[in-house]
């Protein structure tokens, strides 16, 4: 179906405005105008959940308009670091927060289309930091062929990590997965190969065509600081993830993880391994969050087991519930709402924890399925 | 009805701790028959269906599917080999579509890998857009009104609604026999009658089709069933046509106890 002239404007307003005050937010020194934004935004959101016509009519828009919302999406991202000023701080956020984007994209796989619980996201992100930094260091591997090969251990991992989840219940199997990332924490800390606590330092930059991501990008006279092309590599790692994460949706994997999050009886009774199903979404899981973790790994040059917590899962798991269950866009926006909060509000760091505590808690009193619920699929010209 | 064992159990049994909860129990489903199950709540009725459908393995005994057993098979496996059921308390995927919920009905008839789908999208895509439009299909055969609602979420259905969204997703697996446990409960009158024609109407369109109904409504159970069974306390004690066993003292007996507990 053709997107009609409102449906454009409504596209292209609303993608302007949210590009505007990401990069007012993103530039702000003083609260007062980071609180305000954040109220603009609660005030969005409170319209929504009091006017649901105005919800749905938005959706239509992009449903209609996906073409135009997608390149214009394409398109602010490419240019935004020019709107930064050349601020190396804002970009380092903006890196961050697509890295826990990614994370929490691998994540939702588990917890929102099969509502798994998963509190070792963290823990494949380290293995894949560590598996490509050691093979960066000691064999002189390059970033691009680091990335698989740390994507393939960590596959591994979330297979190992899945196995538990053909015996165990679903809250035991919470613990399981706390107690494997705790072991890959302790076991990072207390391997000599790793580094122990000191971590591993020296990871050289990755370069692409003879560029080295580690010097600015020049083009045409307009002179980008080093971290944009770090920018840049994790925003394709997002597009890679978005694209993975629709096709997976879209497909029978996804309609089967849904099957059994909604009922794990029925769901056998319809013909699906559900073991299979479960064990699969952990490693799909890990396998993109080892990604992130490599892209991390070479940016920051610099990984210690701190990294890797059970605080980090606890954080890409918030970002979830937050964004919204198996919405993902909501997930995204969950992501960097949650990086790029505590950075802003670093006056009350201290609070961080209790801060994901309050927030989960809220959410899941006042907007249960998040901030973007899931939407029902629609199969070509059914209606 | 072409009159060879499709599904044959022998000896079914299967104890809970200290309960026996079904007692050596033999039936026979002959091809394109209409099989009903009946007795008092808490007979075994259900349990018999878990142990087909292999949520419950039997403690002894053991049940065929033309002739080949089933025993030790995993659920997901029992249904890829021609068995579907629905439930007694309606167990649909409730926040997806009633579409979605039969093209999951089709999971063992579909391919796709995750290969397929991260790689070869066209191909994932074209397989459930084809799994979509004969959904679409088998929803309109069952039930037009149901077809009608198909892009709603299955938890904004009425109860006679579920019930047919609940067979249709179990024929959507292509099953050679369907089991349905106490398909009208819930359901008024009008919609039993409803409910019946629907079963016809499926049966007349599939002459293959095996059924096993597990019913209280008496009026159901004259009309379907070819031949009905009786369980008590875990035990068959009678089998044979409605006309026959209803007159029986031992399954009057059964029934009469049932109905004055029910009311007490
Ligand atoms: N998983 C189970 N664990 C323990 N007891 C069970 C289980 N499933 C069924 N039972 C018992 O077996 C008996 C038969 O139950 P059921 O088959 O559901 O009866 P109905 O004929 O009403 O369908 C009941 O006493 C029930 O409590
Ligand atoms: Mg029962």
């Amino acid at each position: 179906m053709r997107p009609t002239f409102s449906d454009i404007t409504i596209v292209i307003a609303l993608e302007l405005i949210g590009a505007i005050l990401l990069r007012f937010f993103l530039l702000a020194d003083d609260w007062r105008i980071v609180g305000g934004i954040l109220l603009l935004f609660c005030a969005g959101f409170a319209v929504m959940q009091f006017r649901s016509d105005w919800e749905s009519r938005i959706g239509d828009a992009f449903n209609r308009g996906t073409r135009l919302a997608v390149g214009l999406a394409i398109l602010l991202v490419l240019l935004f670091p020019l709107a930064l000023n050349g601020n190396t701080y804002a970009l380092h956020l903006l890196i961050v927060s697509q890295l826990y984007a990614v994370l929490a994209i691998a994540l939702n796989f588990q917890l929102g289309s099969a509502n798994i619980p998963n509190f070792a996201t963290g823990a494949s992100y380290g293995i894949g930091a560590y598996v490509s930094a050691l093979l960066a260091i000691h064999f002189n591997v390059n970033f691009w062929l680091a990335l698989p090969a740390a994507a393939v251990a960590a596959t591994a991992f979330g297979f190992l990590l899945g196995v538990p989840s053909m015996r165990t219940r679903e809250s035991y199997l919470a613990l399981v997965t706390i107690a494997f990332g705790v072991v890959i924490h302790q076991l990072l800390n207390n391997f000599d190969w790793t580094g122990g606590p000191n971590g591993l330092v020296g990871i050289p930059a990755p370069s692409l065509f003879g560029h080295s991501f580690a010097s600015p990008i020049v083009i045409g006279g307009i002179k980008l600081p080093s971290q944009a092309n770090f920018y840049y590599l994790s925003a394709v790692l997002v597009g890679i993830a978005i694209i993975s994460a629709q096709r997976l949706h879209g497909s029978r994997i996804g309609l089967a993880w849904n099957a059994l999050r909604a009922d794990e009886l029925a769901a056998r009774c319809q013909g699906i391994n559900v073991i299979w199903y479960k064990v699969l979404a952990f490693a799909v899981d890990a396998f993109l969050a080892a990604f992130a973790g490599t892209i991390y790994a070479f940016y920051i040059s610099f990984i210690s087991p701190d990294n890797f917590t059970f605080l980090v899962s606890v954080t890409i798991m918030t970002m979830v519930i937050v964004g919204g269950m198996d919405n993902i866009f909501g997930v995204i926006v969950g992501a960097f709402l949650l990086t790029m909060l505590p950075e802003k509000l670093r006056a009350f760091s201290d609070y961080r924890i209790l801060f994901f505590g309050i927030v989960v808690i809220l959410f899941l009193m006042i907007r249960p399925e998040g901030l973007f619920p899931q939407r029902l699929r629609r199969y070509g010209g059914s209606e | 009805m072409s009159g060879h064992a499709v599904l044959r159990g022998e000896g079914l049994t299967i104890r809970f701790g200290g309960l026996v909860a079904m007692d050596g129990v033999d039936f026979v489903l002959q091809a394109g028959e209409i099989l009903g199950v009946i007795g008092p709540n808490g007979a075994g009725k259900s349990t018999l269906f878990n142990l087909i459908t292999g949520l419950y393995q039997p403690t002894a005994g053991k049940v065929f599917l033309n002739d080949r057993p089933l025993n030790g098979l995993p659920a997901h496996r029992i249904v890829q080999m021609g068995i579907s059921r629905t439930f007694q308390s309606s167990r649909l995927f409730t926040d997806l579509s009633v579409l979605d919920n039969v093209i999951i009905g089709m999971h063992c008839r579909t391919q796709s890998g995750v290969f397929d789908a991260m790689l070869r999208p066209s191909k994932a895509r074209g397989e459930l857009r084809q799994a979509a439009a004969k959904a679409g299909e088998l929803l309109r055969s069952v039930s037009a009104g149901l077809y009608d609602q198909r892009g709603r979420a299955a938890s904004e259905l009425a109860q006679a609604d579920r019930r047919r969204l609940e067979i249709a997703r179990a024929l959507a697996a292509e099953p050679k026999v369907l089991l349905l446990d106490e398909p009208s409960s819930g359901m008024d009158d009008r919609d039993t009658d409803a409910l019946i024609a629907d079963v016809r109407a499926i049966i007349a369109r599939r002459p293959e089709l095996s059924i096993m109904i597990i019913e209280h409504d008496m009026r159901l159970v004259a009309e379907l069933p070819h031949r009905v069974m009786v369980i008590e306390y875990g035990r068959k004690i009678a089998e044979g046509s409605f006309a026959d066993i209803r007159n029986m003292p031992r399954v009057q007996e059964a029934y009469l106890g049932r109905k004055a507990t029910a009311h007490a």
